[in-house]
């Protein structure tokens, strides 16, 4: 809704906050000024064509990126003053699997624990992998894993630290029907209690996931809508704003 | 909102901020595991060193029976400097290609604390390297008995060590993000390096050479300190823009 | 007053002041009594562009810190403009030096302090233009820049210090001049060369902030016009 973030819901608090969120890359804009907002426990699907600036928004909310301009809030704390609360409590799912592929599974996710600082570290590693099914794998270097492996791999990283938002950047892409359906039972698992933004070039994935729904188009935000939209529908209006768009 | 997994969740979620010196060791450590799993760097630094002694006996000799004594601080401080080279440029490469430095970054850990894990591990390296080269080219170019040098030289070596890996951790950072990342560290290090080879090899081939011990070393041994000091406090408060983006 | 500090302005004030500075130091300050003699008159020249070369290269550390501070490119404009005025003034040190070198002892080349610290700052600062051209982005180029010409700036006193204090016994130190208790005459015409130097510094800073603002439009229009 487009007046969704200044509609202060007193029950449920805003877990990302954006206002006017604006970054260049030398002379180019990149983002030119968006403004939206997820609530606690919300997931916002992200559509677009390539280069529109998608991953580049969830790189900011990751404080990877920092802003050109503009206000960011994820879990309520600034993303530029403040960035190690918002570290520490967001997990981030991309293509890239951020793994050490001469590491084993075990030593991956004991280093990514001890830098979130994991409590109950060998507990909880133990417990994803077994999760995700790659137990047997523990002890073996990422190096020998095949892609959907280090994708699921990818996964336990990103949730080790039990985070309460998770970024997701087209978590679908490349995956094996079997890793797409671990990957969507643990997503149903943790669907409560979480926020999540996910960037995705899916259309039913994003459909099907989403409360709230937006095409950004040229570093703006061209559309927004909250869940409700059927596929046909939805395609229609991705057509319609989007001239050169990958659709499945 | 209260059950002990949701509790679990608010505790991951901005609880207490880790001690930096875990996250230190973790980032040694895991550098450390990865090192000596694939040994890709200290092979070839070490073969390189050695190489580079075989070398050097060749470029200098061109009389019969020269004596190199007072060369071997020199030799040894250029063939340390161009094998941190060699390594330095190993140690970010990996990181850069498979993305794993976004993996670090997305951690709530200090940028500094990054700096200084990285800059032990690299320190560790050289000294393995060193344990090797010393001994050989020792044995194979001085022509007095230094053993009860070896006290002030490892002083010396120390002190030289930091320095190097400090501005090699701080300039490969940089030079990992650009276009021509091999090409670019030497340009960049080697002049900024010159005024600790000159303390280092001035230093190494008193001790070797003439035996000096720490006393007439002093102003050399100052200097390396004052140079650590200076470029770690410039690495500290620049770091966060070299490895950020 | 705004007149006198325009660039075209300054380009007259500088050769001004060199000129006088030139014309005091051939005839109103004392030939050297040394054995450098007449050749000695260089250091008028070799000097103040020495100490104006780094002057250059203070100005770039200051904009560097300041570019950082506040991500603004027009610091980092400024400072590699100096870096590049700095660099050429540096590469005058060394032929001025080796010039001086060649008429008063015979020889072009001498690894003495300066000589040898400039030497050093060329290769610097050259290093910092081979940064600059291997990294695409702006921002990205901008902030490289910075921390690479601050901590070679805090590099340069250190390579002095180390080539001038460091090797001594091993090297002998061939030339030194008589730095401060210059006789008046003399040093009038010193001060001036100095003056002249530094408002030629500053006039071609100026006009090359305005040189590059100028390239950065063009670039703008033609990005807008062409796509």
């Amino acid at each position: 809704m487009s007046d969704a973030h200044d509609r202060q819901d007193g029950a449920i608090p805003l877990e990302i906050e954006v206002e006017g969120l604006r970054k260049t890359f030398g002379r180019r804009e990149v983002l030119k000024g968006l403004s939206f907002s997820v609530r606690r426990g919300g997931f916002l699907s992200i559509f677009g064509p390539n280069g529109a600036g998608k991953t580049t928004t969830l790189r900011v909310l990751a404080t990877l990126l920092t802003p050109s301009g503009g206000a960011i809030k994820v879990a309520g704390h600034d993303v530029r003053e403040d960035p190690m609360p918002v570290r520490r409590a967001i997990g981030f799912i991309s293509h890239n699997a951020m793994l050490y592929p001469d590491l084993t599974a075990q030593e991956n996710l004991r280093f990514y624990a001890d830098m979130y600082g994991v409590e109950d570290r060998e507990a909880r590693i133990t417990e994803l992998l077994e999760r995700l099914e790659l137990s047997a794998r523990r002890y073996d270097v990422v190096r020998t894993y095949s892609k959907g492996m280090r994708q699921r791999l990818a996964i336990a990283r990103a949730v080790l630290h039990r985070p309460r938002v998770l970024l997701l950047d087209e978590p679908h892409s490349g995956l094996d029907p079997r890793a797409v359906d671990i990957l969507d039972g643990l997503l149903t698992e943790i669907r409560d209690e979480h926020t999540f933004v996910m960037v995705t070039h899916n259309i039913a994935k994003g459909l099907e996931w989403g409360t709230e729904l937006m095409i950004i188009e040229g570093g703006r935000i061209a559309y927004e809508h909250a869940a409700g939209v059927d596929h046909e529908a939805f395609s229609a209006v991705y057509r319609e704003h989007v001239r050169d768009g990958s659709m499945v | 909102m209260n059950s002990p997994r949701s509790q679990a969740i608010e505790r991951g979620a901005g609880g207490a901020p880790v001690r930096d010196w875990a996250q230190f060791k973790a980032i040694l450590r895991k550098d450390l595991i990865r090192e000596l799993r694939t040994r890709d760097m200290i092979v070839s630094m070490i073969l390189f060193v050695l190489l580079a002694m075989v070398i050097f006996h060749y470029a200098f000799s061109v009389k019969e029976g020269v004596d190199l004594t007072y060369f071997t601080g020199g030799m040894l401080w250029v063939t340390f400097i161009f094998a941190m080279l060699l390594g330095l440029n190993r140690s970010f490469a990996q990181e850069k290609d498979e993305h794993c430095l976004d993996g670090l970054l997305l951690c709530p850990v200090d940028r500094v604390t990054i700096f200084l894990a990285k800059t032990v591990g690299n320190l560790v390296f050289l000294l393995i390297i060193q344990a090797v080269a010393v001994p050989v080219f020792t044995l194979f170019f001085i022509e007095r008995s230094y053993l009860g040098d070896m006290l002030p030289f490892l002083v010396v070596l120390l002190l030289a060590d930091a320095g190097i890996c400090a501005l090699g951790t701080l300039l490969a950072t940089i030079s990992m993000n650009t276009r021509s990342r091999d090409l670019l560290l030497p340009i960049l290090f080697l002049p900024l390096i010159v005024p600790v080879l000159i303390a280092a090899t001035g230093a190494t081939t008193l001790i070797f050479a003439e035996g000096a011990g720490l006393g007439g070393l002093l102003a050399r041994l100052l200097f390396l300190l004052g140079f650590d000091a200076v470029f770690l406090v410039a690495a500290w408060g620049t770091y966060d823009f070299a490895i950020g983006e | 007053m705004r007149k006198l500090v325009s660039a075209p302005a300054l380009f007259i004030e500088a050769g001004a002041f060199l000129i006088v500075g030139l014309m005091l130091a051939f005839w109103y300050a004392p030939t050297d009594s040394s054995s450098m003699g007449f050749s000695q008159k260089i250091f008028y020249y070799h000097v103040p562009i020495a100490e104006t070369a780094l002057v250059a290269f203070g100005i770039a550390f200051v904009a560097a810190i300041a570019y950082l501070r506040t991500q603004d490119l027009k610091w980092d404009r400024l400072s590699y403009v100096s870096v590049r005025l700095g660099l050429l003034f540096s590469i005058l040190v060394m032929l001025t030096g080796m010039i001086w070198g060649k008429a008063a002892w015979d020889t072009w080349w001498a690894w003495e302090p300066r000589l040898t610290t400039f030497l050093l700052v060329c290769f610097l600062y050259a290093a910092y233009w081979v940064l600059r051209s291997v990294v695409d982005e702006e921002q990205r180029r901008a902030t490289y820049a910075a921390v690479f010409a601050i901590i070679a700036f805090i590099d340069v006193p250190i390579t002095f210090f180390a080539t001038r204090f460091l090797p001594e016994g091993l090297h002998p130190v061939v030339i030194s001049v008589g730095g401060t208790g210059m006789e008046g005459s003399m040093f009038v015409s010193f001060f001036i060369s100095m003056i002249g130097m530094t408002l030629l510094l500053v006039g071609l800073t100026r006009r090359d902030l305005a040189i590059e603002n100028l390239k950065d439009r063009v670039t703008d229009l033609k990005t807008s016009l062409g796509g």
